[in-house]
């Protein structure tokens, strides 16, 4: 017990000898600081994000030019993603209607119907699949307005649409316009 | 502008051809609303059959240039109106009579008998209420296998 005495003795000598008040506020200080940038890191971005999904801010925006097609296509918010789950192919290096580099698109796809809120219109919108590469990981989505239940599975989203394709892996998803649907649509 | 005599008779001959173009549509027996067949075939059908209708025969059978060539054989027409993807879609009768008689017609005009009767949406409501299930692969391919006779002489040209 006395060697015990002894040993934290000397340890609390040597720090009290080697290290001053000021270093431990330089420390302390430091220590502040450094704290404050972790919310800069990525793993605070990817924590936080849109009530839809997270990722959002961790890509630049892209905003089309046209007026007619409000919005930024990397976020889950854009109009056309409004019954899409999965990662958005604008964020994964393709686009809102192009996949990505080395990925094909699946010609078997889901459609359904989003309001344009820049003419109120409601336009048929189909969510082609890329497939050949593992998921892509980037701003994942998941809206399903108009999402049917798996008993119909021509309307249901959680299915892995990447059929007649090449390969079955899922990469990422697009949305593309295919049409303007009638005043009545169901 | 002014319109000089030939510019009107131009004129008169586009109207003429667009009449045409009208008059093509409308001999679509069974179909009052084209436009809407149109918007109901890309929302119900096209995501898995193509916007062609092409499909294949690993994932979706074809339409295009296929579909009116089970009206040839007995059973064909309960069949169509009976597939799981027709008898089960979310549309009313009405609305969905009106999708197959077009789908017949715009996919595949040149196998469509001269006396087509188009469905009804009676018909098609009749017939609905018995869906097809998994035995749809092997109803479908025992009525393929009765219009390959028929491919000899359609395949002509």
């Amino acid at each position: 017990m006395a060697g015990f005495d002894k040993w934290t003795e000397r340890l609390s000598r040597g720090v009290a000898r080697r290290t001053s008040r000021r270093s431990t506020l330089a420390w302390l200080g430091a220590a502040i600081t450094g704290a404050a940038t972790i919310p800069v890191l990525p793993v605070a971005r990817a924590a936080s994000g849109s009530p839809h999904g997270g990722g959002g801010a961790a890509n630049a925006p892209l905003v089309s030019t046209n007026p007619q097609d409000p919005g930024d296509q990397t976020s889950c918010d854009y109009w056309r993603y409004c019954a899409i789950d999965g990662f958005l192919c604008s964020c994964c290096g393709g686009s809102a209607s192009t996949c990505p580099p080395g990925t094909e698109m699946s010609p078997i796809t889901w459609i359904g119907t989003c309001t344009n809120p820049a003419d109120n219109r409601a336009y048929v919108i189909s969510y082609n699949d890329c497939c050949g590469t593992s998921s892509c990981g980037q701003c994942l989505c998941n809206r399903n307005e108009g999402d049917r239940p798996q008993v119909r599975p021509q309307s249901n989203n959680d299915y892995n649409w990447c059929l007649g394709t090449q390969s079955s892996v899922y990469n990422c998803s697009t949305a593309i316009i295919v049409g303007v649907a009638l005043d009545q649509p169901k | 502008m002014k319109f000089t005599t030939p510019g009107i008779a131009m004129l008169f001959a586009l109207l003429m051809a667009a009449a045409g173009v009208r008059a093509g549509e409308v001999q679509m027996r069974g179909v009052s609303n084209p436009q809407q067949a149109r918007i109901d075939y890309i929302l119900k059908c096209q995501g898995c059959h193509r916007p062609d209708g092409g499909g294949d025969d690993r994932s979706n059978p074809p339409i295009k240039n296929e579909v009116a060539r089970f009206l040839g054989v007995p059973g064909g027409r309960e069949f169509l109106a009976r597939v799981p993807g027709v008898s089960t879609v979310d549309l009313d009768d009405t609305r969905l009579a009106n999708l197959v008689n077009w789908t017949l017609y715009t996919f595949d005009p040149a196998h469509m008998p001269a006396d087509f009767r188009p469905y009804s949406p009676e018909e098609i409501g009749h017939l609905r209420r018995h869906p097809l299930r998994l035995e749809r692969a092997e109803t479908r391919a025992r009525l393929v296998k009765g219009f390959s006779q028929d491919r000899a002489k359609t395949h002509s040209p």
